[in-house]
């Protein structure tokens, strides 16, 4: 697998690293014994479980262990509830999906984005219908009845839940899996993280609970538009420009919430045309293919749409979107210029539902956080909420944007994304509790940089998802998930060694708290720890509150409330700590700051003799 | 700034030096002590996937246990085994109906509406939960017994036993019958394992034979391994190692005492009450076929396999047909099994044929008795009975595999006859789930598990002490290999070309494949134990 792909490497460089017999990042992993260099016990078991396919271990052998693994444990969580299950008339996103593909199959193209609105409308990208559609005809093989149009509306067969989670782990497998693991090998290369580590991390990374709980258990396609992302990522880590701006159209032509990434994907391809030097030709060829992309994309919809004005007489039944129509424009579905208007701007008006108001349900936002001690309701005539929105948001990924654009280093796109990401989940418009995820995967994906697996990146990337995952909980439960959220939560915290299952990020044993100590290199400052900690207890404590005590009467909702309003606050501070260390590493203020010297002699302590422990790696 | 208040600070400081309290250094480790991943860290993976098929598809047997949760929990032991409301009847030895009353106790605190015998079919969310987690649960035993096994094995082999221990624990057969088909294997053979483990050291012999005596009573299914524990206790404990002729007058006693002790304890209340018949009848259904339903993969498979070629060429052949044989075997009737050209077998064939092979064993466990040659005559008898026995289940595999586990890397011999043994004993697991959800779980965590530790074994096996005879390897390789196209079929391309037509075939091919695979390594297997 290794030796095509690396055979313009010069081969000084193989055989340093082959005389090293420790990678960089081992530190991170395991724990030598002070007496005896040659004992070491790992830091934290994933690597327990990873230790025996150090070394000579081929990747052939590897990786489909980890991918099998990876998912049975999907396909158990997939054996518990589905949102909407049992819950008429309107089910759930279960229902959403499924409907999508019986419409999608039956009826003709134009009419998608139309079909009975108030049932389960179409309102996603056109990639989603598309695979909507594939899924749709792969499944009428089956069974004829599971996509029956209109007669199928809530149909519950075992044999279709088997279809249709078969559908999402497919779908996974196809794009997110590939992806994830083209992508650490760009990104391992070139932040120089060792084989194993990269490994742990994809181990990490793949059992990640958000994702597993969402996309296998409530149901959704979340990880086709994160791979496709994921994908856009790896694309620019191999300097294949083109190819990330395909990738990403892909990523938006699934489900719009890829726009969250958008700023800075933009930044930088726009930063890597301007410097070092300007240069036009790239920029132009990066808007030709992205355009090119966009017309691939809505090329189906709109051909198909163009050939039905001409076959079909008379498509009267095709209303032109509320936006448009305040403004008196009608639109004539038979004249394919003004039907190729049409379809656009109902998709526009499906996906983008400004309507519905500023957040739905409880999410862990800014604004939600806000109502709950201030009611927005009275701000409604003196500010124009969606404008004050619109405002906030572009404030908080400002910041990222400009470092991007100023530094177009590859190494900083994964603090860049997640920042702008939390400030799209935390002000943005119509956030759901789900696009928490968004923000989550630049986030864990940061586990196979080379501090990844280091104490500090470890507790703030696992504390990140365990509030992100927690916040999901009410949704969760109402699927009856609440067991698979338990055990994949708990099992995630635990191979990574975090809290609740283990203080072993926070803490050393064998480096007390001695006053004017030198901090290790990767230890957390107190304030972190006690930030942690609390969240921690306060967020088991909720859990003991929610599972045994009835709220209050007058306010049935106070869990739920509370559960987002401790959530926000926390998700605030992970958009702090990806924005500092996205400052911190680009460079930006080197010139300001100078490296403590307390940490360079930590750095020289923890540099041992290579030759004394050949062989244990 | 900070470095300037810290200065300032530390004028103010205790200037006395601390002395960290190091911690003591550990006593030096010995080579191979600490084996990554731990039993432990194992455990608490797995049983999180366990927690996570709760929901998954069970058999009948989780009602036939939650019957006898009833059963117990409700009525005098004196009617225990005269209970027939529900078709499941009590047919565990008194042993295991102990263990399952024990059981009603946390069950009737849960859902008192689960003891109670008339609600057949009872399966709410709670009883589920359960008993599943009684099946989690009691498993720990294994573990246990895992973990002893790993402890008192030397040093030099912890690596290898480590792994031996981590198969055993993640065994695929446990988890599809325990986990998903339900029933309580993990703790039994975690006492069958622990048992085994304490025959390793002289001082703990005659805690493995009660142990064994215990497992007798929890199931009689183990009585195809007592020749074995007889002829070992027999050798090792009661009779002088320098001289056979010579009985250790004291051991007998306290073996024999023991033994007669544990019986007499499970048994001798029916045997005042006078229903050891009852029992007999109940615990040895003599009246059920040769072969079970869906054939468990053994000689008699094969044997019928052969019976279905020749109905179809006997006209060639002008052999004799009985035709109402023809459609017998199947048709799935649990029953007399009849054979349409080649002879009948009797009850009394099977226990001659399998208490024949298992003699070859003893034999040489006599003439030198040690741990291994113990293991590899218990792993033999199970072959024998497994092999030959009179209505084989195809779940008794695990009585072949999980003994043979322990020796499956000491040298490369064995681990050659193991590897077909893995592969056929585990695919002829696979009809017990038909539903269309669970089929990916048993096949990925199949084939993950014989990567894993098919790839473990081949690079911790030591190349043999004595010349190796290659008989089969060249065959084994194309024996896995054909488990693919033959899984192919079966799962997938069977319906596609014949539909609901001839279900009867997909069986057919899987357990004459698996037969064949624990036919060549039950040979193998007997090449390297007699050699």
């Amino acid at each position: 697998m290794s030796s095509p792909s690396h055979s313009h490497r010069p081969r000084k460089k193989r055989k340093l690293a082959a005389a090293l017999t420790r990678s960089p990042t081992t530190l991170d992993l395991v724990k030598f014994d002070t007496e005896d260099n040659n004992a070491a016990t790992p830091e934290f078991p994933l690597v327990a479980f990873l230790w025996p396919a150090r070394g000579t271990t081929s990747q052939w052998i590897l990786l489909p262990l980890i991918l099998m693994t990876a998912a049975i444990f999907r396909w158990s969580v997939g054996l518990w509830g589905y949102s909407g299950f049992q819950q008429s008339p309107m089910h759930g996103d279960f229902e959403a999906q499924r409907h999508w593909m019986e419409i999608s199959i039956n009826l003709p193209i134009s009419r998608w984005y139309f079909y009975d609105l108030q049932y389960w409308g179409l309102d996603y990208p056109p990639l989603t219908a598309y695979h909507s559609w594939l899924c749709g005809k792969v499944g009428s093989l089956f069974a004829r009845g599971w996509f029956a149009l209109d007669q199928s509306r809530g149909l519950e067969d075992p044999a279709l839940k088997v279809f249709m989670r078969s559908t999402v782990i497919i779908s996974e497998y196809l794009v997110y899996v590939p992806a994830l693991i083209i992508f650490l090998r760009h990104y391992s290369r070139a932040e120089g993280t060792g084989t194993t580590s990269s490994s742990i991390a994809l181990v990490a990374i793949l059992m990640q609970p958000a994702t597993i709980l969402i996309d296998h258990g409530h149901f959704q396609y979340n990880a086709v538009m994160l791979g496709f992302v994921i994908a856009t990522l790896s694309s620019m880590y191999s300097g294949r420009l083109l190819w990330s701006c395909v990738f990403f159209v892909a990523a938006l032509g699934f489900k719009q919430m890829a726009l969250y990434y958008s700023p800075i994907v933009f930044a930088y391809l726009l930063g890597s045309c301007l410097s070092p030097r300007v240069r036009f030709g790239r920029l132009l060829s990066v808007a030709t293919v992205t355009v090119l992309a966009f017309a691939v994309l809505l090329g189906p919809l709109l051909i198909g749409s163009v050939f039905d004005s001409y076959t079909t007489p008379q498509l009267s039944d095709l209303p032109p979107p509320p936006f448009l129509a305040e403004r008196n424009i009608r639109l004539d579905p038979n004249s394919p210029a003004e039907m190729v208007v049409l379809q656009i701007s109902q998709a526009v008006h499906r996906m983008f539902p400004f309507a519905r108001g500023l957040f739905e349900d409880k999410v862990a936002n800014f604004w939600c956080f806000t109502n709950t001690f201030y009611k927005l309701r009275k701000l409604q005539g003196i500010i124009d909420l969606p404008r004050l929105s619109a405002v906030l948001t572009l404030a908080s990924i400002l910041g990222p944007m400009l470092i991007i654009v100023a530094v177009p280093k590859r190494a900083l796109l994964l603090y860049a994304l997640a920042t702008s990401a939390w400030g799209f989940f935390l002000f943005s418009f119509q956030v759901h509790e789900k696009s928490v995820l968004l923000p989550l995967l630049p986030m864990t994906l940061l586990l196979g940089s080379r501090p990844g697996l280091s104490k500090e990146y470890r507790a703030w990337i696992g504390w990140a998802n365990t509030v992100g995952v927690w916040t999901m909980f009410p949704l969760l439960k109402r699927d009856g998930l609440q067991t698979p959220y338990f055990v994949v939560t708990l099992l995630w915290c635990y191979l990574l060694g975090l809290p609740p299952t283990s203080t072993n990020a926070y803490h050393d044993p064998e480096h007390e708290n001695i006053p004017g100590r030198p901090l290790a290199p990767d230890e957390l400052r107190t304030p972190t720890k006690i930030l942690h900690f609390q969240t921690y207890v306060v967020m088991a404590f909720w859990h003991l509150l929610a599972a045994f005590a009835a709220p209050p009467e007058d306010k049935p909702d106070l869990w739920v409330l509370s559960n987002a309003c401790i959530g926000a606050p926390c998700f605030g501070v992970c958009y702090l700590w990806c924005f500092w260390k996205l400052v911190s590493e680009s460079g930006l203020l080197d010139d300001y700051s100078s490296t403590s010297k307390g940490e360079e002699g930590w750095r020289i302590a923890m540099d041992r003799p290579s030759d004394s422990d050949k062989g244990v790696i | 700034m900070a470095s300037a208040v810290s200065a300032s600070l530390s004028q103010f400081r205790d200037r006395t030096p601390i002395i960290p309290n190091r911690p003591k250094p550990r006593a030096a480790r010995e080579p191979g002590s600490d084996q990554w991943p731990s039993l432990l860290q194992t455990t608490i993976v797995a049983t999180a996937l366990k927690i996570l098929l709760f929901p998954a598809y069970k058999s009948t047997d989780f009602e036939v246990h939650r019957n006898w949760l009833a059963i117990t929990h409700s009525l005098p032991v004196k009617r225990w085994y005269y209970e027939a409301t529900s078709e499941w009847t009590l047919d565990y030895p008194p042993g295991f109906a102990v263990f399952e009353w024990l059981l009603s106790y946390p069950a009737s605190w849960i859902d008192q509406a689960m003891v109670r015998i008339e609600n057949l079919n009872y399966d709410l969310w709670a009883t589920v939960c359960f008993q599943r987690s009684s099946v989690i649960l009691t498993e720990l035993l294994l573990v246990y017994a895992l973990h002893r096994y790993t402890k008192t094995s030397p040093p030099s082999t912890r690596r290898q036993t480590h792994v031996v221990a981590l198969s055993i624990l993640l065994s695929p057969g446990l988890l599809i019958i325990d986990h998903i088909h339900f029933q309580y294997n993990g703790f039994l053979y975690g006492v069958l394992l622990l048992s085994i483990v304490l025959a390793r050291n002289e001082a703990t012999v005659l805690y493995s034979g009660i142990l064994f005596a215990v497992l007798l009573c929890l199931k009689h299914i183990y009585l195809y391994l007592a020749p074995a524990y007889f002829v070992y206790l027999l050798r090792v404990y009661c009779l002088d190692p320098k001289n056979v002729f010579r009985p250790r007058i004291l051991n007998v006693f306290k073996l024999g005492t023991s033994i007669i002790g544990v019986f007499g304890v499970v048994f001798g209340p029916f045997a005042v009450w006078g229903q050891l018949d009852q029992l007999k009848t109940r615990l040895f259904p003599f009246a059920r076929g040769l072969c079970h339903a869906y054939w468990a993969p053994n000689v008699w498979a094969i044997y019928s396999f052969l019976d279905r070629i020749l109905i179809v060429a006997a006209p060639y052949l002008r052999l004799d047909v009985d035709y109402d044989a023809v459609n017998s075997v199947t048709r799935g009737l649990v029953g007399d099994t009849s054979f349409a050209v080649l002879p009948g077998i009797t009850a009394q064939q099977c226990f001659g044929l399998t208490l024949a092979f298992q003699l070859v064993a003893l034999t040489k466990l006599w003439l030198a008795p040690s741990w291994d040659a113990f293991v590899g005559a218990i792993t033999l008898c199970g072959y024998a009975s497994f092999l030959f026995g009179w209505h084989v289940h195809e779940k008794a595999i695990l009585l072949v595999i999980i003994p043979f586990s322990l020796l499956a890397v000491k040298d490369r011999s064995y681990l050659a006859s193991f590897r077909p043994l893995a592969v056929a004993g585990h695919v002829s697991l696979f009809p017990l789930l038909f539903t269309a959800a669970e089929f990916p779980i048993k096949v990925a965590y199949t084939v993950a598990w014989l990567i894993m530790f098919l790839y473990a074994f081949d690079r911790l096996a030591p190349a043999p002490a004595r010349r190796r005879v290659f008989l089969l390897d060249r065959f084994a390789l194309l024996y896995i290999a054909v488990s693919v196209p033959l899984m192919i079929y079966c799962s997938l391309l069977h319906s596609i070309v014949f539909g609901e037509k001839y279900e009867f075939l997909p069986l057919m091919f899987i357990s004459t494949y698996s037969a064949v695979g624990v036919l060549g390594s039950w040979l193998g297997f007997m090449v390297c134990y007699l050699s």
